[in-house]
């Protein structure tokens, strides 16, 4: 009689104790997520000095006060404007920052060198001193109270973070792909669309999600290019809950940002598991 | 064809990229004028949910009797309110009619952000009779009518009447600051974990009121601080002192209840704050809370005035009348008063204050402005100069680290100094 | 991925005219390539004027202007810039923003690594871990993730009880000078879900054969992590530590939200929390002392673009790209 553990006994071992070691090091990261659904729970006033973590009689008072509406605004308004504008932006970064990055990444072309610095150099500006003269220019051009300023610079790549990110992707691509595509008589768009781009999905499906949680939780472009209650966004619905004139509604506001985590992470649920397709080299060996 | 491929996809792409873009345009809105006589004004306020309501209200009785002037409204919390509205009129944006404070009138009159009301007063839009207590004058800027009041409030002592029971003192008009201290210290020596006091040594408007019962003031009329470094360093050497002998609420204790204020977190039992603020505290807490008087230097004086939220006009509206007939509606209309009740302040004119029979809170509130109004403690107020919120920031901010124990008082009073030099002369 | 192998001859090859070596057409700097360089940085060139570059100069331009955002810019030279350095406030935010990176980038990208690494191989409720530890990130910029925070880093709440366990005692972490930069850098840390992203991201580039013929050669976990893994995610350690940086110098949010609501004191307690944005949009936005912000933000661009351009010229010790030739030994 054997008392060793047998390969697949030890396998199994291991992977509970993984199992058991990411559920605790989970307790620690998601105990403020926890506290947060269980202020929800609990009535207003005692959400600001209580220390408890769950509430003693948990009431659901805060998330019926979410189908009232704010000002007579539906809750779902703001979903639906926050979803149109983030939908919307992930379409333009992907699109635009995509071409942009495989500009630099794969064509050789004058100035490149010159370009892909400038294009770093405008990461590196707080944006809160571009904000008076973007505002005078979507004002000039009479698109205030739109979208438009909202979305347009998505589809312009404005955002180098996500350039930058396709960049290192494309990059850690072998030439050689390229090459034989090109000994195949392939120009440069087709080989962005059929060999580089779906090489690069897990660099995508980043920038998408990215783009997506960023879009939903940007708070001062709605505030600044908004003017009326009815288009405002998710991030522009939280706050509505607290002034300092006001009583506070502190219930109602983790309510609704509970809420808005739902479709950030279903967005995020949904692709994450294309994060997992990245053998990269496949095109490559044999 | 492969390029063909690229091409239709491309094409593909670039239809939605414009369908996107002609939906994302959708209707542009702002203000508008038309053919037919309708107008469409922009009013933004701050304030949150609660006051977003009433406000929905009221614009629509407004709109009833206004059939050809639409409202469009938006409203953020405070700080938010000024960064969009600083960002929109920088851009020549900026709304139509919007809700002000008396704090700010010189700062955007200065600039000539603001709209003259005067005009519209002598055309008979705006009426600026049957205001309370001289309130109508509260707008008026060298000549210049800048915003008229849409709300009073005054300074009091918001207290714990229980806990001052306690220790034997009553707060009455007329009281001192030695009353008002004694009381205080035995307070934070009866109890453990509740103290006399908040610490309020950086509030520029109740140095104002101490300055104020010693004939000076925080401004004066040209323009400057209307008093020296000594008065400061004995202003806050005086508060660090209480502080640190535990009467008043550490900076530590106060900073960590935020956003909660230490008295609605029953952390002290007074508090000097703007009266109306007392419906807000009150909701907080269960303890109950009143209003006090301010306490005297000499058992009269108290050196209150009233100040007001205001409702001002853009320089650059397009329609200064229906401007005008707005603000007349909502500072006169009693059916107005009814809705808002005290929720902006006491009510600014009688009709809306006979509208409106306060009940709970609210009736706190009126009964203390009354009681101060008979007393002949209101004054004229302090002119608040072009600046004059920059030095509130700084007084508050300073303080808070002197409190903290990351500077010291005469290095912190220096500072004050040169940062309201700053703000006060440019 | 398929790539077709044999397309159409009919293709008219757009290059590479028939005969000449495909070669020539990839010459550096050739026409055709720069042509199409642009081409494909059309929408890049357009943002990059309309909506980036145009403000950056204007607030270029400010910076040696004194404009209250009302009245025209007036011109004032370097004052801003001499005033920046009489500024004690100024140096305060800079001390406050380069403590804050220095501390919160290493551990923030070190758990994210440990973490991505720890959840890189297939496994049953892969889904589930990897959402729950991206959940903070989801959370994080939120409103009520300041009432959270100071909910728990408060005196007696669970951090500081869990501190007194290993001797440490406060009267809570916020609202204490001393303490709320720690809190500032827990919340940052916590919201490791982003560059465990990309981390994960780029771990799954990394071809198995690599460690299994390792494991074959008998190489131990340590020494396959050091000679495969590390070299193999360098571009995405490059581009997190980079990124990480920048984000770090520009933090703003996050201390607003740990200061708490009730603004009007920038800084937080005792300004311990003054990081450099948030004095920067103080001073633009509530002092309305535009000109003196855009001076401030340039000086960060400055500051920042120093590090960025060290960071980039050490690219070549330690990054590693597939595109130049293969060989990890």
């Amino acid at each position: 009689m054997t008392t060793t553990l047998t390969a697949s006994g030890r396998r199994n071992a291991r992977s509970v104790a993984w199992h058991l070691g990411a559920l605790a090091l989970l307790a620690v990261v998601l105990y403020p997520v926890v506290w947060v659904i269980g202020a929800s729970l609990k009535p207003g006033d005692q959400i600001i000095g209580s220390l408890q973590l769950l509430p003693g009689h948990p009431i659901a008072a805060n998330y019926r006060r979410l189908t009232e509406g704010i000002a007579d605004i539906p809750i779902y308004s703001f979903f639906v404007n926050s979803l149109f504008v983030a939908l919307g932006s992930v379409i333009g970064v992907l699109f635009s920052c995509s071409l942009a990055a495989y500009a630099f990444a794969r064509i050789r072309f004058a100035g490149r060198n010159l370009l892909f610095t400038l294009m770093i150099g405008t990461l590196l500006l707080p944006y809160h001193v571009l904000i008076i003269p973007q505002y005078v220019l979507f004002q000039k051009l009479g698109l205030i109270n739109t979208y438009v300023p909202l979305l347009l610079g998505k589809y312009l790549a404005v955002d180098a973070f996500f350039v930058f990110l396709m960049v290192q992707f494309m990059r850690n691509l072998p030439r050689e792909l390229d090459e034989a595509a090109r000994l195949d008589g392939c120009g440069h768009l087709r080989i962005y669309w059929s060999i580089v781009l779906p090489l690069c999905r897990p660099a995508l499906i980043t920038s998408a999600i990215f783009t997506f949680i960023w879009s939903w939780n940007d708070f001062l472009g709605p505030l600044l290019y908004l003017n009326e209650p009815e288009k405002y966004t998710v991030s522009l619905g939280l706050k509505m809950f607290i002034d300092q004139d006001s009583i506070a509604d502190y219930g109602g506001m983790v309510a609704m940002s509970l809420a808005a985590l739902v479709p950030v992470l279903l967005f995020f649920l949904a692709f994450q598991r294309y994060l997992v397709e990245g053998a990269a080299t496949s095109g490559l060996k044999g | 064809m492969n390029v063909r491929r690229s091409v239709r996809a491309l094409r593909t792409v670039g239809a939605a990229v414009v369908a996107l873009g002609l939906l994302a345009v959708g209707c542009g809105g702002g203000s508008g004028g038309s053919a037919d006589g309708k107008v469409t004004i922009r009013y933004s306020w701050w304030g949150a949910a609660d006051r977003a309501e009433l406000i929905k209200k009221t614009i629509t009785l407004f709109e009833k009797k206004h059939p050809n002037i639409t409202v469009k409204t938006d409203f953020q919390e405070y700080g938010d309110f000024w960064t969009k509205f600083n960002t929109q009129a920088a851009g020549g944006n900026a709304p139509d009619v919007f809700q002000n404070s008396v704090a700010f009138l010189r700062k955007y009159g200065e600039k000539n952000l603001l709209l003259d009301l005067n005009s519209q007063v002598k055309a008979g839009n705006l009426s600026l009779e049957d205001f309370r207590a001289g309130l109508e004058k509260a707008g008026d800027i060298d000549g210049k009518l800048l915003g008229v009041p849409v709300g009073g409030n005054t300074f009091a002592l918001v207290y714990n009447p229980a806990e001052f029971k306690k220790v034997g003192v009553t707060p009455r008009l007329g009281w001192t600051w030695d009353e008002y201290n004694t009381a205080v210290k035995k307070i934070s020596e009866a109890k453990d974990g509740l103290y006399g006091a908040s610490d309020n040594g950086g509030v520029m408007y109740l140095y104002d009121l101490y300055l104020r019962q010693h004939g000076k003031a925080f401004f004066t009329a040209d323009k400057t601080l209307g008093f020296t470094e000594d008065d400061l360093k004995q202003w806050w050497g005086d508060h660090l002192a209480a502080n640190k002998a535990g009467d008043l609420v550490p900076a530590k204790k106060s900073e960590q209840v935020k956003p909660k204020s230490s008295v609605s977190a029953d952390l002290s039992a007074s508090e000097f704050t703007w009266d109306n603020f007392l419906v807000r505290y009150g909701a907080e807490t269960k303890t109950a809370l009143a209003l006090a008087p301010i306490p005297t230097t000499d058992g009269k004086k108290t050196g209150q005035y009233i100040s007001s939220l205001m409702l001002s006009g853009s320089a650059r509206t397009k329609h200064p009348k229906e401007v005008a007939q707005f603000i007349d509606f909502m500072t006169h209309d009693p059916g107005v008063g009814k809705i808002m009740g005290y929720n902006r302040g006491v009510l600014p004119t009688n009709a809306q204050f006979d509208a409106y029979t306060p009940t709970g809170v609210d009736a706190q509130v009126a009964a203390y402005e009354k009681e101060v109004a008979a007393a002949g403690v209101i004054e004229p107020i302090t002119p608040h100069p072009a600046g004059a919120d920059v030095c509130e920031a700084s007084l508050l901010r300073i303080y808070g680290e002197i409190a903290q124990g990351t500077t010291s008082v005469d290095k912190g009073v220096s500072t004050f100094f040169s940062e309201a030099k700053t703000a006060l002369g440019s | 991925m398929s790539h077709t192998q044999t397309p159409a001859r009919a293709v008219a090859p757009r290059d590479a005219a028939p005969g000449r070596p495909a070669a020539t057409a990839r010459r550096r700097g050739s026409g055709r390539e720069t042509l199409a360089g642009y081409l494909f940085l059309t929408p890049w060139c357009i943002g990059i004027l309309l909506l980036t570059l145009g403000p950056m100069l204007v607030s270029l331009y400010l910076s040696f202007t004194s404009y209250n955002l009302f009245d025209s810019p007036k011109w004032v030279g370097l004052r801003n810039f001499q005033d920046m350095f009489a500024d004690e406030r100024w140096w305060k935010s800079v001390r406050v923003t380069s403590v804050f990176v220095l501390v919160a980038t290493p551990i923030k990208l070190a758990v994210a690594l440990g973490v991505a690494l720890l959840l890189v191989r297939p496994r049953k409720g892969q889904a589930f871990y990897r959402s729950a530890f991206y959940a903070p990130s989801l959370i994080g910029a939120s409103v009520s993730v300041g009432i959270v925070w100071r909910a728990l880093f408060s005196q007696d709440a669970v951090v500081d009880q869990a501190g007194r366990l290993f001797g440490l005692h406060t009267d809570g972490w916020i609202g204490d000078p001393d303490w709320s930069m720690p809190t500032l850098v827990a919340l940052s840390v916590w919201q490791f879900g982003a560059p465990m992203v990309i981390f994960l991201a780029g771990l799954k580039q990394v071809p198995r054969e690599l460690y299994e013929a390792a494991e074959v050669d008998g190489a131990s976990a340590w020494r396959r992590f050091r000679s495969i893994t590390l070299p193999m995610i360098s571009p995405v350690l490059f581009f997190n530590l980079l990124l990480e940086i920048i984000h770090s110098f520009q933090v703003f949010t996050s201390a607003l939200v740990i200061a708490g609501p009730g603004g009007g004191q920038a800084g937080g307690p005792g300004g311990s929390l003054l990081v450099y944005t948030w004095y920067l949009y103080d001073q633009g936005f509530q002092q309305l002392r535009m000109g003196y912000a855009s001076a401030m933000a340039w000086m960060l661009l400055l500051g920042i673009a120093l590090v960025t351009a060290v960071l980039f010229r050490t690219q070549k010790l330690w990054v590693h790209y597939e595109e130049e030739g293969t060989g990890v030994r």
